[in-house]
């Protein structure tokens, strides 16, 4: 249905895509994967014309849409759009929101796109919402309304970007269950996310993207079980980590705290575990305090879990010195609470840096 | 501590300020008294000059018309005053409260004011002078106004065809040469208007303007002729031709009668009008400035004319504001830098000193309505404004917004029309409000080009009846009114704007 070529795009200097070549079929759910800034949202919003590609080709249906003469806004309403910030009309109700397409752009009656409007609703379970306005929804609320406006248009396709980054951790599963339901009614969809086990269970193919190109391609277990190329593998793993970076004795520790609760919520570890995780860490701070106005201090977990192993690694820099060897430390009271806590202690240097792995103990 | 110092200071200093503009030191006897007090004199007149030169200690403050002139004497605000003889005996018959000091102090010949390059009118005045000087007509003339005191026209027929004669005139002079009586002009100098019309068989026009404005409306071709009891002097020969003098007036000086030494005592009936109750004084205010010569009318007219300017002049500023809008968020760099410019001129000048540059400058020589020249000022004005109201409303609303609505299929135009706008409008109505209202009340200016809106009715009120305080207090009322119907309209505009209080109004009704 859509085919995509060599397709470029660049602000000012800044090369963000540089070669896509992709197609996709009528039917398909494809999430695009990667990390930041590798410019997924530009790609979509590059398909739809929201940001003009430098070069390339893009065709529809056999139809090239960069072709001066074609009638882009005619082509957009084959293809919605659901935004991150939502961008519901803020003067329409909910219903308005979604018949002034139909309306103004179809030709449909007032009295149908009604009609119409109100099933779709039904189907996002907002149909009491209907005379509700944008500020008066949940977040959630409001993407299921955007989904249903897109909806609303009739489309072939639906282009999501990143549709539940703007979300409540709480509310994520509310707007990803009706997508869920969509990509079950056969809805071909092209999804930006960040949420990995959706992106993994709804999709028919992931794109991975990275160095401004489709970096790897696949069925969802080809690019998450056993991914080919080096920058997948990474990503894929660092999925399951988190980093911290400390660079002055003024650090944030009631935020560094609140990040490693929430991944150690992400990854459903124990309670007991989350404790002593963070029991390892604040005595690990506690060591390394007096040397903070000086070095810099990257603190990075990873947990894997076929192994079930929660690996915690303190990086830092400055002179070779393991900050655990017992000799230099003033009492030995910081080293047993961290030698309770975990199974192993190895200290290495690499690329001019101190590097402390521990591995906590199971419980 | 030094707070209350402050305080008391500041008491003092009021109270100071009531006692100097109260009353003087030492009451006058004679001209020479003057030397270091305060005078009043007209703006331009041939008084200022003589005042300037004869009192180089006193300090001479300038008034724009014979009505603040006269205020000004009665509330203390100058010791004395220079006004022209015929005007002031009339004036005195009113005010039992002024009197003149000393003789005259010196006369000069008046005439008619023409534009240098119009000798054709000027000479056909001329020779209608000499004509009605030989047949006695002026005789009757000088008996009827000046020696008579008479306030009532003489019918004269008028004529409808005609080449037009637009005359300048200055309609709170005060009689007897020109003022508005029962809504109707009148005075020595209206008859010798009205009768030169039918004599040269021309249709006449009169353009109300300050004295000030009467040489610049000349050399304009605002105005064929200027009828303002002007003095001829040799500096104004400079700029405009005279007819042959008319007239030949004495300028005298005035003060308030408890002021002059006088043999006499003060009369009684004074002291009578002192007692009269407030609630009685307002009442008799109301009477002499609103019902006697239904000069109700006088307000109604201006009332018409100001809401008519200011509404007008909104449906313009905004039509104009939308398009400079457009130009200066517009990628096109000779567009923006056009609008740039624009928005910097007409925030960056005066409204006063604009209106007066488009009515003699930019329309010079053009015969047109006032009224027009008003509103496309106060229009062009109002534009600049609003264009940067209308900018900032837009650029409020998130980009995503129009995303969305493109994303949808919309073309850039409709998305504008159907997204973006109505939610502009939403945001920026509270500011466009104040700057309408504030509109309103900027066209208290529109007397200077000879419109005759509210605030100019009320000057022409005062002129006849010299009271200060009610006829302004009236207007303050009266534009506050307006300000207030008018923005009760614009909230019900809101309401309309806003989709949630408009579904509490479908709701409640």
């Amino acid at each position: 249905m859509i085919k995509i070529e060599h397709l470029s795009k660049r602000f000012g200097n800044l090369e963000v895509l540089k070669d896509v070549t992709v197609e996709i079929k009528t039917g398909e759910v494809i999430s695009i994967i990667g990390p930041s800034g590798t410019g997924k949202s530009t790609f979509l919003r590059c398909i739809n014309l929201l940001d003009r590609p430098s070069g390339g080709s893009i065709r529809i249906d056999g139809v090239d849409i960069l072709d001066p003469k074609s009638d882009v806004p005619k082509v957009r309403q084959k293809m919605n759009m659901v935004f991150q910030s939502f961008n519901l009309f803020f003067h329409l109700s909910v219903m308005d929101n979604l018949t002034i397409g139909p309306i103004k752009l179809l030709g449909m009656s007032k009295q149908d796109a009604e009609h119409k409007s109100m099933d779709l609703l039904k189907l996002v379970g907002l149909a009491e919402k209907a005379d509700s306005y944008p500020d008066e929804l949940s977040g959630g609320q409001k993407q299921r309304v955007a989904i249903a406006r897109c909806m609303a248009m009739d489309p072939k396709i639906i282009l999501f970007d990143e549709p539940t980054s703007a979300l409540d951790p709480t509310m994520v599963s509310e707007v990803l269950s009706v997508i869920r339901r969509l990509a079950k009614d056969g809805m071909t969809m092209a999804i930006v996310t960040h949420e990995m086990d959706f992106a993994r269970d709804v999709s028919n193919r992931v794109f991975y993207m990275d160095e401004g190109i489709i970096y790897e391609e696949g069925t969802p277990e080809q690019i998450f079980d056993n991914p080919q190329k080096e920058k997948t593998k990474t990503f894929i793993n660092r999925i399951r980590s988190f980093c911290y970076h400390i660079t002055s004795p003024d650090y944030d520790l009631y935020a560094m705290n609140a990040e490693i609760e929430t991944f150690c919520e992400k990854q459903i570890l124990p309670v007991k575990t989350r404790q002593n995780l963070i029991l390892l860490v604040e005595e690990m701070l506690q060591i390394c305090n007096p040397l903070l106005s000086t070095i810099l201090l990257d603190i990075a977990l990873a947990y894997s879990e076929k192994k079930e192993i929660l690996e915690v690694v303190f990086e830092y820099t400055g002179e070779a010195v393991n900050l655990l060897d017992k000799n230099l430390l003033p009492d030995e009271l910081g080293l047993t609470i961290i030698q309770s806590v975990t199974e192993s202690i190895d200290y290495s240097r690499l690329d001019n840096k101190n590097r402390l792995t521990m591995i906590l103990k199971r419980v | 501590m030094l707070n209350l110092c402050m305080k008391y200071r500041l008491l003092f200093f009021v109270a100071g300020c009531l006692l100097c503009s109260g009353f003087i030191s030492k009451p006058l006897s004679s001209l020479d008294d003057l030397k270091d007090k305060r005078i009043g004199v007209l703006m331009g007149s041939v008084h200022d000059r003589y005042a300037n030169k004869k009192y180089p200690h006193a300090s001479i403050l300038q008034y724009k018309s014979p009505s603040d002139l006269v205020l000004g004497v009665k509330s203390g605000k100058v010791d004395a005053a220079i006004y022209s003889y015929d005007e002031l005996m009339q004036l005195l018959s009113n005010h039992e409260d002024l009197g003149i000091l000393g003789d005259a102090l010196f006369s000069t010949p008046i005439g008619i004011g023409f534009h240098r390059d119009n000798n054709e009118l000027r000479t056909e005045f001329n020779r209608f002078l000499k004509h009605i000087r030989s047949n006695g007509q002026y005789d009757t003339m000088i008996r009827h106004w000046m020696t008579g005191r008479a306030v009532d026209m003489p019918a004269i027929q008028k004529s409808a065809t005609g080449k037009p004669l637009v005359v300048g005139i200055v309609s709170d002079n005060g009689l007897p040469f020109n003022v508005v009586i029962n809504n109707q002009l009148v005075g020595f100098d209206i008859e010798l208007l009205e009768r030169f019309a039918l004599y040269s068989g021309r249709q006449i026009t009169y353009r109300d303007l300050e004295f000030s404005n009467q040489i610049a409306a000349l050399e304009s071709k605002k105005i064929d002729m200027s009828a303002a009891v002007m003095s001829i002097t040799e500096e104004r020969k400079k700029q405009i031709a005279f007819s042959d003098p008319y007239y030949e007036q004495d300028a005298n000086m005035f003060a308030l009668k408890k002021n002059i030494v006088v043999k006499t005592v003060a009369s009684t009936t004074a002291k009578k009008k002192e007692s009269i109750s407030f609630f009685a004084g307002v009442i008799n205010s109301f009477q002499s400035n609103i019902v006697q010569e239904n000069r109700y009318l006088l307000i109604l007219e201006g009332l018409k004319t100001t809401v008519i300017i200011s509404i007008l002049s909104t449906l313009f500023g905004t039509l104009l504001g939308s398009v400079v809008c457009f130009m200066r968020m517009s990628s096109n760099v000779i567009l923006n830098l056009l609008a740039k410019t624009y928005i910097a001129i007409l925030r960056g000048t005066p409204v006063l000193v604009f209106l007066m540059l488009i009515f003699y400058v930019v329309f010079a020589s053009v015969n047109i309505d006032p009224v027009f020249v008003s509103v496309i000022a106060f229009g062009m004005n109002f534009a600049a404004y609003v264009s940067e109201i209308f900018r900032s409303g837009i650029e409020s609303i998130d980009k995503g917004q129009s995303e969305a609505g493109i994303a949808m299929g919309f073309t850039k135009v409709n998305t504008f029309l159907f997204i973006v706008l109505p939610q502009t409008v939403q945001r920026i109505l509270p500011v466009y409000k104040g700057e309408f209202i504030s509109l309103v009340k900027m066209t208290s200016i529109v007397g200077y080009i000879a419109v005759q809106d509210l605030t100019k009715a009320s000057d022409i009120i005062r002129s006849r009846t010299f009271d200060a305080f009610f006829p302004l207090i009236m207007v303050a009322v009266f534009y506050f009114l307006i300000s207030w119907f008018l923005m009760l309209l614009m909230e019900y505009a809101e309401r309309l704007a806003n989709p949630k209080l408009k579904r509490k109004i479908i709701i409640t009704a």
